[in-house]
């Protein structure tokens, strides 16, 4: 692939192509996830257009998880608010990694903000690994086209999610939730191309429960992140210039 | 408590939507005044990708709803058997996501 300019598609067959990518796998399995936030919303007593809303607004199954958690819980909205937004930290730096591939020449920032909306553990992944080798030109109409069937697709899950509460057996319903960790791990281990990826990942996964004790459940993703992720930049370059 | 018609939705924006969006907003903002050339991008999408593993291992070790009903082992073997069967098909994702959830769905009706 390497040294081949890609060809240039019309920008609705650049959408199209997001639409049929993103419903190849992951929009499937993103919005099957997403299913399993409905019971929750229906469990603490909120409207079905809530449920879906989460989806549509949120956009994030951990924090939509966290959300309906924590009012189960019987958490104040403050305390929601702040363990919702600590979950959603991720986004900062996936958003700045995603900007270079969805910047484009003479664009508002109301359309890179609109499009940072879809940035997501699953399309940062996808989008590193699907829009490099596309046409510069096609990158944002794919990214449009993919970004939107995974939302809309979900949203759609979430809804059913919400009805079909109580009638899903039990195991159903712990596959369901355990189809984000899953997907998380096959998106990042995809994504892996060089040592100091795997040292990323590892010291991620390894170093959560022991600052989950040692910091709390609130900031231990930030410093895990922060001392994780510099260690792993740090051993790149010194792999670099060796 | 019976939640009002309201208040559902105020939750939702406040304590749901505006904590999560503020993350990407600042993510455009800061990532425009960086150069695209800049180490900033390596070292920010290693942050990301540590947290992204560190946000799997909190699912795990601290799962929710009907996943807290099996068993740890499942979860873990579940990851495990993910990551083999993706590198052992040649990368393929429904490799794993299958192999993943065989081993998750073994261990809920095996049990502890």
């Amino acid at each position: 692939m390497h040294g081949v300019s890609p060809a240039q598609l019309t920008t609705f067959r650049a959408v199209l192509k997001g639409v049929r990518d993103a419903l190849s796998l992951p929009a499937p399995m993103v919005a099957a996830g997403l299913l399993g936030v409905g019971p929750l919303a229906h469990a603490v007593g909120h409207p079905l257009g809530v449920a879906v809303a989460s989806t549509l607004f949120i956009w994030a199954g951990p924090g939509q998880i966290i959300f309906f958690g924590g009012i189960a819980a019987g958490l104040s909205p403050l305390g929601i608010a702040l363990a919702v937004g600590l979950s959603a930290v991720r986004f900062l730096p996936m958003t700045i990694s995603m900007l270079p591939l969805i910047r484009r020449p003479g664009q508002s920032l109301g359309e890179l903000l609109y499009l940072s909306h879809f940035v997501t553990v699953t399309i940062w992944s996808e989008g590193l690994r699907r829009l490099p080798p596309l046409h510069p030109s096609n990158r944002v109409p794919y990214y449009i086209g993919f970004g939107h069937t995974c939302v809309v697709l979900s949203g759609f899950a979430t809804g059913v999610g919400y009805l079909m509460t109580g009638s899903a057996p039990q195991a159903l319903a712990a596959a369901l939730l355990f189809l984000s960790p899953l997907f998380f791990t096959v998106s990042i281990a995809a994504g892996i191309r060089r040592v100091a990826d795997v040292a990323a990942i590892a010291a991620g996964f390894f170093l959560q429960p022991l600052a989950s004790r040692l910091i709390g459940p609130e900031l231990d993703l930030l410093a895990v992140g922060l001392i994780g992720g510099t260690a792993a930049f740090m051993l790149d370059r010194a792999r670099n210039s060796a | 408590m019976i939640p009002d018609a309201f208040e559902p939705w105020l939750l939702l924006l406040f304590a749901g939507i505006l904590p999560t969006l503020i993350w990407r907003m600042g993510g455009v903002v800061l990532g425009r005044s960086i150069a695209e050339s800049s180490p900033v991008f390596d070292w920010v999408r290693f942050v990301a990708a540590t947290l992204l593993a560190g946000v799997v291992a909190k699912l795990l070790f601290d799962p929710s709803g009907a996943l807290a009903t099996v068993p740890a082992y499942g979860r873990f073997g579940g990851i495990a058997a993910a990551l083999a069967a993706f590198f052992l098909s040649g990368r393929r994702a429904i490799a794993g996501i299958v192999a993943g959830q065989a081993v998750l769905l073994a261990s809920y009706f095996i049990g502890r």
